[in-house]
Protein backbone atom coordinates (compact mmCIF):
# COMPACT_ATOMS: atom_id res chain seq x y z
CA UNK A 1 0.00 0.00 0.00
CA UNK A 2 1.26 3.19 -0.99
CA UNK A 3 0.76 5.40 2.02
CA UNK A 4 1.67 8.93 0.14
CA UNK A 5 -1.29 7.96 -2.30
CA UNK A 6 -3.63 7.56 0.13
CA UNK A 7 -6.52 10.25 0.88
CA UNK A 8 -7.64 11.16 4.55
CA UNK A 9 -10.54 9.19 4.05
CA UNK A 10 -8.62 6.09 2.63
CA UNK A 11 -6.62 6.37 5.24
CA UNK A 12 -9.44 6.44 7.83
CA UNK A 13 -11.08 3.43 6.26
CA UNK A 14 -7.86 1.27 5.97
CA UNK A 15 -6.73 2.26 9.11
CA UNK A 16 -10.57 0.99 10.76
CA UNK A 17 -10.41 -2.07 8.63
CA UNK A 18 -7.05 -2.90 10.01
CA UNK A 19 -5.63 -3.35 6.64
CA UNK A 20 -2.64 -0.44 7.40
CA UNK A 21 -1.40 0.42 10.90
CA UNK A 22 -2.00 3.89 12.33
CA UNK A 23 1.81 3.56 13.28
CA UNK A 24 2.99 3.07 9.72
CA UNK A 25 0.82 6.06 8.51
CA UNK A 26 2.33 8.09 11.13
CA UNK A 27 5.53 7.04 10.08
CA UNK A 28 5.45 7.12 6.88
CA UNK A 29 4.43 11.24 7.05
CA UNK A 30 7.61 11.33 10.25
CA UNK A 31 9.53 10.06 7.68
CA UNK A 32 8.71 12.38 4.47
CA UNK A 33 9.44 15.00 6.90
CA UNK A 34 12.33 14.06 7.89
CA UNK A 35 13.26 13.71 4.32
CA UNK A 36 11.81 16.60 2.48
CA UNK A 37 10.73 19.48 4.95
CA UNK A 38 13.91 20.85 4.79
CA UNK A 39 12.99 22.63 1.58
CA UNK A 40 9.95 23.88 2.28
CA UNK A 41 10.37 24.77 5.95
CA UNK A 42 6.59 23.92 6.34
CA UNK A 43 6.57 22.81 10.26
CA UNK A 44 7.81 24.72 13.06
CA UNK A 45 7.47 22.08 15.12
CA UNK A 46 7.35 18.03 14.79
CA UNK A 47 5.32 15.89 17.64
CA UNK A 48 7.03 12.73 16.53
CA UNK A 49 7.34 10.91 20.08
CA UNK A 50 3.65 12.04 20.87
CA UNK A 51 2.29 11.19 17.17
CA UNK A 52 4.11 7.64 17.74
CA UNK A 53 2.54 7.37 20.89
CA UNK A 54 -1.23 8.50 19.87
CA UNK A 55 -0.85 6.10 16.84
CA UNK A 56 0.57 3.44 19.23
CA UNK A 57 -2.41 3.68 21.24
CA UNK A 58 -5.06 3.73 18.29
CA UNK A 59 -3.57 0.04 16.77
CA UNK A 60 -3.87 -1.16 20.40
CA UNK A 61 -6.98 0.34 20.92
CA UNK A 62 -8.00 -1.64 17.45
CA UNK A 63 -6.56 -4.64 18.41
CA UNK A 64 -8.48 -5.14 21.58
CA UNK A 65 -11.76 -4.32 19.81
CA UNK A 66 -12.61 -0.56 21.21
CA UNK A 67 -13.86 1.77 19.40
CA UNK A 68 -12.36 3.83 17.61
CA UNK A 69 -12.89 7.53 16.61
CA UNK A 70 -14.19 9.08 13.21
CA UNK A 71 -10.34 10.23 12.11
CA UNK A 72 -8.67 7.41 13.74
CA UNK A 73 -5.27 7.21 12.51
CA UNK A 74 -5.06 10.28 10.32
CA UNK A 75 -1.99 12.36 10.45
CA UNK A 76 -2.82 16.10 11.05
CA UNK A 77 -0.59 19.61 10.63
CA UNK A 78 -2.07 22.10 12.96
CA UNK A 79 -1.47 25.95 12.41
CA UNK A 80 0.75 27.35 14.82
CA UNK A 81 -1.80 29.76 15.85
CA UNK A 82 -3.68 27.04 17.74
CA UNK A 83 -2.88 25.75 21.17
CA UNK A 84 -1.69 22.50 21.72
CA UNK A 85 -1.59 21.12 25.67
CA UNK A 86 1.70 20.77 26.47
CA UNK A 87 3.45 21.88 22.56
CA UNK A 88 5.04 25.25 22.12
CA UNK A 89 2.67 27.31 20.21
CA UNK A 90 4.62 30.25 18.98
CA UNK A 91 1.83 32.88 16.44
CA UNK A 92 5.62 32.67 14.66
CA UNK A 93 6.52 35.50 17.16
CA UNK A 94 9.23 36.49 19.37
CA UNK A 95 7.05 37.19 21.89
CA UNK A 96 5.31 34.29 22.20
CA UNK A 97 8.63 31.95 21.26
CA UNK A 98 8.75 30.42 24.70
CA UNK A 99 4.87 29.86 25.28
CA UNK A 100 3.18 26.30 26.10
CA UNK A 101 -0.28 26.64 26.71
CA UNK A 102 -1.85 24.68 29.49
CA UNK A 103 -5.19 23.82 27.31
CA UNK A 104 -5.88 22.64 23.66
CA UNK A 105 -7.85 24.56 21.59
CA UNK A 106 -11.26 22.77 20.52
CA UNK A 107 -10.42 22.09 17.43
CA UNK A 108 -6.87 20.63 18.63
CA UNK A 109 -9.41 18.73 21.23
CA UNK A 110 -11.66 17.56 18.88
CA UNK A 111 -9.11 16.19 16.64
CA UNK A 112 -7.54 14.48 19.38
CA UNK A 113 -10.90 12.78 20.70
CA UNK A 114 -11.67 11.83 16.63
CA UNK A 115 -8.34 9.68 17.06
CA UNK A 116 -6.92 11.97 14.74
CA UNK A 117 -2.72 12.20 14.96
CA UNK A 118 -0.81 15.25 15.55
CA UNK A 119 2.20 15.11 13.17
CA UNK A 120 3.18 19.03 14.31
CA UNK A 121 2.80 22.78 13.92
CA UNK A 122 2.82 24.72 10.82
CA UNK A 123 4.24 28.23 10.07
CA UNK A 124 2.54 30.87 9.57
CA UNK A 125 2.95 34.90 9.32
CA UNK A 126 3.21 36.04 12.58
CA UNK A 127 0.41 36.37 14.94
CA UNK A 128 -1.29 36.05 11.19
CA UNK A 129 -0.72 38.78 9.59
CA UNK A 130 0.57 38.32 6.24
CA UNK A 131 -0.05 36.80 3.13
CA UNK A 132 2.69 35.12 2.00
CA UNK A 133 4.63 33.52 5.21
CA UNK A 134 7.45 35.93 5.00
CA UNK A 135 6.57 37.64 8.26
CA UNK A 136 6.90 34.59 10.06
CA UNK A 137 9.58 35.47 12.89
CA UNK A 138 11.29 32.24 12.61
CA UNK A 139 11.54 31.89 8.99
CA UNK A 140 9.53 31.69 5.75
CA UNK A 141 8.01 28.64 3.99
CA UNK A 142 9.12 27.81 0.64
CA UNK A 143 6.31 26.93 -2.12
CA UNK A 144 6.93 23.35 -2.92
CA UNK A 145 5.82 23.91 -6.73
CA UNK A 146 8.98 26.66 -6.86
CA UNK A 147 10.62 27.24 -3.92
CA UNK A 148 11.73 31.19 -5.15
CA UNK A 149 7.93 31.46 -4.53
CA UNK A 150 5.81 32.48 -1.59
CA UNK A 151 3.49 29.35 -0.09
CA UNK A 152 0.72 32.40 0.28
CA UNK A 153 -0.41 33.06 4.17
CA UNK A 154 -1.12 33.65 6.56
CA UNK A 155 -1.47 29.82 6.72
CA UNK A 156 1.55 29.00 4.69
CA UNK A 157 2.75 26.31 6.55
CA UNK A 158 -0.47 24.33 6.17
CA UNK A 159 -0.88 25.03 2.85
CA UNK A 160 2.77 23.65 1.82
CA UNK A 161 2.50 20.75 4.06
CA UNK A 162 -0.40 19.91 2.34
CA UNK A 163 1.02 20.52 -1.30
CA UNK A 164 4.16 18.46 -0.47
CA UNK A 165 2.43 15.50 0.97
CA UNK A 166 3.75 15.80 4.49
CA UNK A 167 0.54 15.52 5.65
CA UNK A 168 -2.73 14.50 3.87
CA UNK A 169 -4.56 17.41 6.19
CA UNK A 170 -4.06 20.39 8.01
CA UNK A 171 -5.87 22.91 10.20
CA UNK A 172 -5.36 26.61 9.45
CA UNK A 173 -7.15 29.78 9.55
CA UNK A 174 -8.35 32.48 7.73
CA UNK A 175 -8.98 36.29 8.80
CA UNK A 176 -8.89 38.04 5.26
CA UNK A 177 -8.29 35.29 3.23
CA UNK A 178 -5.12 33.17 5.07
CA UNK A 179 -6.82 29.18 4.41
CA UNK A 180 -8.19 30.25 0.85
CA UNK A 181 -5.08 32.38 -0.44
CA UNK A 182 -2.31 29.63 0.38
CA UNK A 183 -4.46 27.12 -0.74
CA UNK A 184 -4.83 28.83 -4.41
CA UNK A 185 -1.05 29.39 -4.28
CA UNK A 186 0.09 25.69 -3.29
CA UNK A 187 -2.69 23.89 -5.56
CA UNK A 188 -4.74 22.62 -2.92
CA UNK A 189 -8.53 22.55 -1.18
CA UNK A 190 -9.20 25.34 1.24
CA UNK A 191 -12.47 25.78 3.75
CA UNK A 192 -12.96 29.14 4.93
CA UNK A 193 -16.62 28.04 7.07
CA UNK A 194 -19.46 30.77 8.06
CA UNK A 195 -18.16 32.74 11.00
CA UNK A 196 -19.44 30.91 13.85
CA UNK A 197 -19.41 27.20 12.50
CA UNK A 198 -16.13 26.29 14.29
CA UNK A 199 -14.83 27.14 17.60
CA UNK A 200 -12.29 29.97 17.93
CA UNK A 201 -11.75 28.92 21.43
CA UNK A 202 -7.74 28.31 21.84
CA UNK A 203 -7.12 29.98 18.73
CA UNK A 204 -4.57 32.98 19.46
CA UNK A 205 -6.93 36.05 18.28
CA UNK A 206 -6.13 38.54 15.54
CA UNK A 207 -9.55 39.72 14.96
CA UNK A 208 -11.98 38.15 16.82
CA UNK A 209 -15.01 39.41 14.18
CA UNK A 210 -13.30 38.19 11.42
CA UNK A 211 -11.05 34.34 12.42
CA UNK A 212 -12.15 31.35 11.18
CA UNK A 213 -10.49 28.05 11.41
CA UNK A 214 -11.11 25.67 8.34
CA UNK A 215 -9.40 22.77 7.03
CA UNK A 216 -7.09 22.30 4.28
CA UNK A 217 -6.45 18.81 2.69
CA UNK A 218 -5.91 17.74 -0.77
CA UNK A 219 -9.72 17.27 -1.54
CA UNK A 220 -13.15 18.37 -0.84
CA UNK A 221 -14.30 14.76 0.44
CA UNK A 222 -11.25 15.21 2.92
CA UNK A 223 -11.95 18.55 3.57
CA UNK A 224 -15.80 17.46 4.37
CA UNK A 225 -14.46 14.55 6.31
CA UNK A 226 -12.84 16.71 8.80
CA UNK A 227 -15.23 19.88 8.84
CA UNK A 228 -17.83 17.48 10.20
CA UNK A 229 -15.30 16.90 13.39
CA UNK A 230 -14.28 20.04 13.47
CA UNK A 231 -17.51 22.33 13.66
CA UNK A 232 -19.91 22.56 15.78
CA UNK A 233 -21.07 25.18 18.83
CA UNK A 234 -18.74 25.48 21.86
CA UNK A 235 -19.70 26.71 25.39
CA UNK A 236 -16.28 28.37 25.71
CA UNK A 237 -16.76 30.39 22.43
CA UNK A 238 -19.53 32.96 22.66
CA UNK A 239 -19.88 33.51 19.23
CA UNK A 240 -19.59 29.58 17.66
CA UNK A 241 -23.31 29.43 16.09
CA UNK A 242 -26.19 26.81 17.61
CA UNK A 243 -26.29 25.63 13.90
CA UNK A 244 -27.00 21.71 14.00
CA UNK A 245 -23.82 20.53 11.88
CA UNK A 246 -24.92 18.36 8.95
CA UNK A 247 -22.79 15.46 7.84
CA UNK A 248 -21.16 17.44 5.39
CA UNK A 249 -19.63 13.92 3.62
CA UNK A 250 -23.54 13.19 3.15
CA UNK A 251 -24.42 14.92 0.30
CA UNK A 252 -21.02 15.18 -1.63
CA UNK A 253 -23.09 13.20 -4.63
CA UNK A 254 -25.90 15.48 -5.11
CA UNK A 255 -26.47 16.11 -8.75
CA UNK A 256 -25.64 20.14 -9.61
CA UNK A 257 -28.51 20.31 -11.94
CA UNK A 258 -30.24 23.74 -11.37
CA UNK A 259 -28.02 24.89 -9.00
CA UNK A 260 -27.29 28.83 -9.88
CA UNK A 261 -24.16 30.28 -10.24
CA UNK A 262 -23.57 33.94 -9.80
CA UNK A 263 -20.11 35.71 -11.42
CA UNK A 264 -19.75 38.84 -10.14
CA UNK A 265 -18.99 41.64 -12.60
CA UNK A 266 -16.75 43.52 -10.06
CA UNK A 267 -14.47 40.86 -9.39
CA UNK A 268 -14.12 39.16 -13.15
CA UNK A 269 -14.22 42.34 -14.75
CA UNK A 270 -11.23 43.60 -12.99
CA UNK A 271 -7.98 43.15 -15.22
CA UNK A 272 -7.35 39.13 -14.56
CA UNK A 273 -3.82 37.78 -15.88
CA UNK A 274 -5.26 36.21 -19.18
CA UNK A 275 -3.95 32.06 -17.58
CA UNK A 276 -6.18 33.18 -14.51
CA UNK A 277 -9.02 34.01 -16.57
CA UNK A 278 -8.26 30.95 -18.60
CA UNK A 279 -8.33 28.69 -16.15
CA UNK A 280 -11.79 30.41 -15.04
CA UNK A 281 -14.06 29.95 -18.07
CA UNK A 282 -12.60 26.46 -18.28
CA UNK A 283 -14.03 25.52 -14.53
CA UNK A 284 -17.45 27.33 -15.63
CA UNK A 285 -17.68 24.95 -18.23
CA UNK A 286 -17.28 22.26 -16.05
CA UNK A 287 -19.78 23.29 -13.72
CA UNK A 288 -21.89 24.11 -16.79
CA UNK A 289 -21.04 20.23 -17.86
CA UNK A 290 -22.55 19.36 -14.94
CA UNK A 291 -26.12 21.34 -15.02
CA UNK A 292 -25.09 24.21 -12.88
CA UNK A 293 -26.28 27.75 -14.29
CA UNK A 294 -24.43 30.70 -14.22
CA UNK A 295 -25.80 34.65 -14.00
CA UNK A 296 -24.70 38.04 -13.79
CA UNK A 297 -24.33 39.27 -10.33
CA UNK A 298 -22.94 42.38 -8.55
CA UNK A 299 -21.37 43.06 -5.21
CA UNK A 300 -20.91 46.81 -5.72
CA UNK A 301 -19.22 47.58 -2.41
CA UNK A 302 -16.65 44.62 -3.27
CA UNK A 303 -14.54 47.37 -4.14
CA UNK A 304 -14.06 48.57 -1.07
CA UNK A 305 -13.22 45.29 1.01
CA UNK A 306 -9.60 45.89 1.50
CA UNK A 307 -10.20 49.47 2.92
CA UNK A 308 -12.88 48.02 5.44
CA UNK A 309 -11.00 45.04 6.42
CA UNK A 310 -7.80 46.70 7.01
CA UNK A 311 -9.38 49.24 9.55
CA UNK A 312 -11.21 46.86 11.01
CA UNK A 313 -8.92 43.89 11.18
CA UNK A 314 -6.18 46.62 12.32
CA UNK A 315 -8.54 47.78 14.95
CA UNK A 316 -9.56 44.56 16.29
CA UNK A 317 -6.19 43.42 16.81
CA UNK A 318 -4.98 46.00 18.30
CA UNK A 319 -7.33 44.94 21.09
CA UNK A 320 -6.15 41.60 20.95
CA UNK A 321 -2.60 42.51 21.15
CA UNK A 322 -2.60 44.46 24.17
CA UNK A 323 -2.84 41.39 26.27
CA UNK A 324 1.12 40.56 25.29
CA UNK A 325 2.57 43.22 27.49
CA UNK A 326 5.72 40.83 29.52
CA UNK A 327 3.33 39.98 32.26
CA UNK A 328 1.97 36.86 31.79
CA UNK A 329 3.09 35.14 28.53
CA UNK A 330 6.83 34.05 28.99
CA UNK A 331 8.97 37.37 27.12
CA UNK A 332 9.65 40.20 29.01
CA UNK A 333 12.19 43.15 27.93
CA UNK A 334 14.85 44.37 30.47
CA UNK A 335 13.31 47.18 32.06
CA UNK A 336 13.30 49.27 35.32
CA UNK A 337 9.60 51.17 35.10
CA UNK A 338 6.56 48.94 34.31
CA UNK A 339 6.21 51.54 31.31
CA UNK A 340 9.52 50.72 29.70
CA UNK A 341 8.58 46.95 30.12
CA UNK A 342 5.48 47.17 28.51
CA UNK A 343 7.10 49.45 25.25
CA UNK A 344 10.21 47.58 25.17
CA UNK A 345 8.43 44.05 25.16
CA UNK A 346 6.39 44.96 22.47
CA UNK A 347 8.39 46.77 20.35
CA UNK A 348 10.99 43.84 20.69
CA UNK A 349 8.59 41.02 20.79
CA UNK A 350 6.06 42.08 17.79
CA UNK A 351 7.66 42.25 13.98
CA UNK A 352 7.44 44.95 12.06
CA UNK A 353 4.04 44.26 9.93
CA UNK A 354 2.63 43.48 13.58
CA UNK A 355 3.38 46.59 14.66
CA UNK A 356 2.22 48.44 11.57
CA UNK A 357 -1.29 47.01 12.03
CA UNK A 358 -1.41 47.58 15.40
CA UNK A 359 -0.61 51.79 15.34
CA UNK A 360 -2.99 51.90 12.42
CA UNK A 361 -5.82 50.13 14.42
CA UNK A 362 -4.89 52.40 17.47
CA UNK A 363 -5.18 55.15 15.17
CA UNK A 364 -8.15 54.22 14.19
CA UNK A 365 -9.91 53.67 17.32
CA UNK A 366 -8.45 56.60 18.74
CA UNK A 367 -10.74 59.55 19.90
CA UNK A 368 -11.66 61.93 17.17
CA UNK A 369 -10.84 59.30 14.37
CA UNK A 370 -13.11 56.29 15.59
CA UNK A 371 -16.19 57.40 13.63
CA UNK A 372 -14.08 58.66 10.37
CA UNK A 373 -12.55 55.48 10.65
CA UNK A 374 -14.09 52.46 12.70
CA UNK A 375 -17.71 52.97 12.39
CA UNK A 376 -17.55 54.25 8.61
CA UNK A 377 -15.63 50.48 7.74
CA UNK A 378 -18.14 48.89 9.84
CA UNK A 379 -21.41 50.47 7.52
CA UNK A 380 -19.91 49.83 4.81
CA UNK A 381 -19.25 46.11 6.40
CA UNK A 382 -23.03 45.91 6.71
CA UNK A 383 -23.46 47.08 2.99
CA UNK A 384 -21.25 44.05 2.22
CA UNK A 385 -22.71 41.86 4.20
CA UNK A 386 -26.34 43.22 2.75
CA UNK A 387 -25.27 43.09 -1.13
CA UNK A 388 -23.70 38.75 -0.30
CA UNK A 389 -27.66 38.13 1.29
CA UNK A 390 -28.91 40.02 -2.09
CA UNK A 391 -26.86 38.29 -4.64
CA UNK A 392 -27.38 34.56 -2.85
CA UNK A 393 -31.19 35.37 -2.69
CA UNK A 394 -31.08 35.05 -6.58
CA UNK A 395 -27.93 32.58 -7.03
CA UNK A 396 -27.24 29.67 -4.85
CA UNK A 397 -23.06 30.02 -4.90
CA UNK A 398 -20.69 33.12 -6.31
CA UNK A 399 -17.57 31.79 -8.33
CA UNK A 400 -14.43 33.58 -9.45
CA UNK A 401 -10.90 33.27 -8.87
CA UNK A 402 -9.57 33.05 -5.28
CA UNK A 403 -6.25 35.06 -5.89
CA UNK A 404 -5.73 38.00 -8.45
CA UNK A 405 -2.15 36.06 -9.76
CA UNK A 406 -0.31 32.89 -8.94
CA UNK A 407 2.33 32.76 -6.14
CA UNK A 408 4.40 35.79 -6.37
CA UNK A 409 8.08 35.30 -5.57
CA UNK A 410 9.82 36.31 -2.14
CA UNK A 411 10.45 40.18 -1.76
CA UNK A 412 8.23 40.65 -4.59
CA UNK A 413 5.79 42.46 -2.12
CA UNK A 414 7.46 43.23 0.89
CA UNK A 415 8.74 46.67 0.09
CA UNK A 416 5.03 48.21 -0.68
CA UNK A 417 2.78 46.96 2.32
CA UNK A 418 0.19 47.91 0.49
CA UNK A 419 0.90 45.99 -2.65
CA UNK A 420 0.58 42.83 -0.54
CA UNK A 421 -2.97 43.41 1.06
CA UNK A 422 -4.07 44.24 -2.00
CA UNK A 423 -3.55 40.18 -2.69
CA UNK A 424 -6.65 39.56 -0.81
CA UNK A 425 -9.08 41.32 -2.60
CA UNK A 426 -10.95 38.74 -3.38
CA UNK A 427 -11.09 36.52 -0.40
CA UNK A 428 -11.77 39.56 2.34
CA UNK A 429 -15.23 40.29 1.70
CA UNK A 430 -16.34 37.24 2.77
CA UNK A 431 -14.56 37.22 5.89
CA UNK A 432 -16.40 40.77 6.43
CA UNK A 433 -19.69 39.09 5.68
CA UNK A 434 -19.47 36.24 7.48
CA UNK A 435 -20.44 33.37 4.52
CA UNK A 436 -18.37 30.87 3.86
CA UNK A 437 -15.68 30.53 1.00
CA UNK A 438 -13.56 27.28 -0.65
CA UNK A 439 -10.96 27.63 -2.49
CA UNK A 440 -10.08 24.26 -5.33
CA UNK A 441 -7.44 24.47 -7.55
CA UNK A 442 -8.77 24.92 -10.67
CA UNK A 443 -5.09 25.11 -13.50
CA UNK A 444 -1.82 25.74 -13.87
CA UNK A 445 -0.61 29.11 -14.48
CA UNK A 446 2.18 29.90 -17.47
CA UNK A 447 4.43 29.95 -14.58
CA UNK A 448 3.62 26.43 -13.86
CA UNK A 449 2.27 27.38 -10.52
CA UNK A 450 -1.04 26.72 -9.33
CA UNK A 451 -4.51 28.63 -10.23
CA UNK A 452 -7.67 28.70 -7.65
CA UNK A 453 -11.06 28.71 -7.77
CA UNK A 454 -13.33 30.35 -5.17
CA UNK A 455 -16.65 29.39 -4.59
CA UNK A 456 -18.34 31.71 -1.75
CA UNK A 457 -22.33 30.71 -0.55
CA UNK A 458 -25.08 31.59 1.97
CA UNK A 459 -24.18 31.44 5.70
CA UNK A 460 -23.84 28.02 7.08
CA UNK A 461 -24.06 26.30 3.83
CA UNK A 462 -20.14 24.77 3.24
CA UNK A 463 -22.21 21.61 2.13
CA UNK A 464 -23.36 23.23 -1.45
CA UNK A 465 -19.54 24.62 -1.78
CA UNK A 466 -17.94 21.33 -0.78
CA UNK A 467 -20.68 19.36 -3.00
CA UNK A 468 -20.12 21.59 -6.00
CA UNK A 469 -16.17 21.08 -5.18
CA UNK A 470 -16.13 17.60 -4.85
CA UNK A 471 -18.21 17.09 -8.11
CA UNK A 472 -15.40 19.21 -10.40
CA UNK A 473 -12.69 17.50 -8.73
CA UNK A 474 -14.31 14.05 -10.22
CA UNK A 475 -14.39 15.65 -13.79
CA UNK A 476 -11.28 16.87 -13.84
CA UNK A 477 -7.54 16.21 -12.19
CA UNK A 478 -5.99 19.54 -10.55
CA UNK A 479 -6.32 18.28 -6.94
CA UNK A 480 -4.50 15.41 -7.31
CA UNK A 481 -1.64 17.19 -9.68
CA UNK A 482 1.75 17.58 -7.41
CA UNK A 483 4.91 19.64 -7.83
CA UNK A 484 7.70 17.71 -9.52
CA UNK A 485 9.76 16.00 -6.52
CA UNK B 1 -9.42 63.99 4.82
CA UNK B 2 -6.88 61.97 6.69
CA UNK B 3 -4.45 64.63 9.02
CA UNK B 4 -0.92 64.43 7.77
CA UNK B 5 0.95 61.75 10.15
CA UNK B 6 3.10 63.82 11.60
CA UNK B 7 5.63 62.74 14.36
CA UNK B 8 3.49 64.01 17.09
CA UNK B 9 0.53 62.09 15.60
CA UNK B 10 2.81 58.48 15.56
CA UNK B 11 4.19 59.22 18.92
CA UNK B 12 0.82 59.78 20.42
CA UNK B 13 -0.26 56.54 18.79
CA UNK B 14 2.19 54.88 19.76
CA UNK B 15 2.08 55.96 23.55
CA UNK B 16 -1.58 54.22 23.22
CA UNK B 17 -0.02 51.39 22.12
CA UNK B 18 2.58 51.09 24.55
CA UNK B 19 5.42 50.54 21.70
CA UNK B 20 8.56 52.08 21.93
CA UNK B 21 9.49 53.07 19.06
CA UNK B 22 12.96 53.86 17.98
CA UNK B 23 13.26 57.47 15.65
CA UNK B 24 13.97 55.51 12.70
CA UNK B 25 10.85 53.20 13.25
CA UNK B 26 8.57 56.32 14.37
CA UNK B 27 9.29 57.56 10.70
CA UNK B 28 8.49 54.74 8.90
CA UNK B 29 5.37 54.29 11.40
CA UNK B 30 4.45 57.94 9.41
CA UNK B 31 5.49 56.98 6.28
CA UNK B 32 3.48 53.73 6.68
CA UNK B 33 0.42 55.11 8.07
CA UNK B 34 0.09 57.96 5.79
CA UNK B 35 0.29 55.73 2.78
CA UNK B 36 -2.47 53.05 4.36
CA UNK B 37 -5.21 56.05 5.20
CA UNK B 38 -4.68 57.63 2.20
CA UNK B 39 -5.84 54.31 0.78
CA UNK B 40 -8.40 53.78 3.34
CA UNK B 41 -10.19 57.30 2.74
CA UNK B 42 -12.00 56.04 -0.18
CA UNK B 43 -14.46 54.95 2.23
CA UNK B 44 -15.01 58.58 3.83
CA UNK B 45 -15.71 59.54 0.41
CA UNK B 46 -18.47 57.10 0.20
CA UNK B 47 -22.33 58.47 0.42
CA UNK B 48 -24.17 55.94 3.41
CA UNK B 49 -27.53 56.25 3.83
CA UNK B 50 -27.96 57.60 7.67
CA UNK B 51 -30.32 54.60 8.76
CA UNK B 52 -27.39 51.75 7.65
CA UNK B 53 -26.35 50.39 11.16
CA UNK B 54 -22.72 49.73 11.49
CA UNK B 55 -22.22 45.74 11.39
CA UNK B 56 -19.27 44.46 13.54
CA UNK B 57 -19.48 40.73 12.95
CA UNK B 58 -20.50 37.52 14.36
CA UNK B 59 -24.28 36.31 14.12
CA UNK B 60 -25.37 39.60 15.76
CA UNK B 61 -26.34 37.40 18.98
CA UNK B 62 -26.79 38.59 21.78
CA UNK B 63 -24.85 37.68 24.80
CA UNK B 64 -24.13 34.28 25.33
CA UNK B 65 -24.00 33.43 28.84
CA UNK B 66 -23.78 30.51 31.06
CA UNK B 67 -24.83 29.49 34.72
CA UNK B 68 -22.85 31.17 37.36
CA UNK B 69 -21.32 28.03 38.76
CA UNK B 70 -18.08 27.09 39.87
CA UNK B 71 -15.88 24.71 37.87
CA UNK B 72 -12.37 23.07 37.84
CA UNK B 73 -10.02 25.71 36.48
CA UNK B 74 -6.36 25.12 35.72
CA UNK B 75 -4.00 25.06 38.05
CA UNK B 76 -2.26 28.03 39.10
CA UNK B 77 1.40 26.32 38.75
CA UNK B 78 1.02 25.41 35.44
CA UNK B 79 -0.52 28.63 34.84
CA UNK B 80 2.47 30.60 35.96
CA UNK B 81 4.70 27.92 33.84
CA UNK B 82 4.61 30.99 31.30
CA UNK B 83 5.39 33.57 34.00
CA UNK B 84 7.95 35.85 33.02
CA UNK B 85 8.78 36.44 36.55
CA UNK B 86 6.91 35.32 39.62
CA UNK B 87 7.00 34.33 43.15
CA UNK B 88 4.97 31.44 42.99
CA UNK B 89 1.96 32.70 43.50
CA UNK B 90 1.16 35.91 41.65
CA UNK B 91 2.75 37.74 38.44
CA UNK B 92 5.71 39.83 39.65
CA UNK B 93 5.90 43.25 37.71
CA UNK B 94 7.80 46.52 38.19
CA UNK B 95 5.83 48.72 40.94
CA UNK B 96 2.69 49.86 38.79
CA UNK B 97 2.86 53.30 41.91
CA UNK B 98 6.82 54.77 42.50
Amino acid sequence: MNISELSAFDIVKHVAAGDVTAVDVAQHYLNAIEADDRRYRSYLCVTRDQALASAEDIDRRRAAGKTLGPLAGLPVAIKDGLCTQGVATTAASKMLESFVPPYNATVVQKLADADAVMLGKTNLDEFAMGSSTENSAFEPTKNPWNTDHVPGGSSGGSAACVAGRLAPVSIGSDTGGSIRQPASFCGITGLKPTYGRVSRFGLIAFASSLDQIGPMSVSARDTALTMSVISGHDDRDSTSARQPVPDFCAELEKPLAGLKIGLCREHLDAELPADVQGAINEAIKVFKSLGATTTDIHLPHSPYGIAAYYVIASSEASSNLARYDGVRYTMRAEAETLEQMYGRTRTEGFGPEVRRRIMLGTYALSSGYYDAYYIQASKVRRLIKDEYESALNSVDVILGPTCPSTAFRFGENTKDPLAMYLADIFTVTSNLAGNPGISIPCGLGDDGLPIGLQLQGRPFDEATLLRMAHQFQQQTDWHLRRPQS
Amino acid sequence: MSDPVDLNTVEHVARLARLELTAEQAAESARHLASILKYVDQLSELQIANDVEPFFGATEMINAIRPDVVCESTARETILDNAPDSDGEFYRVPPVFK
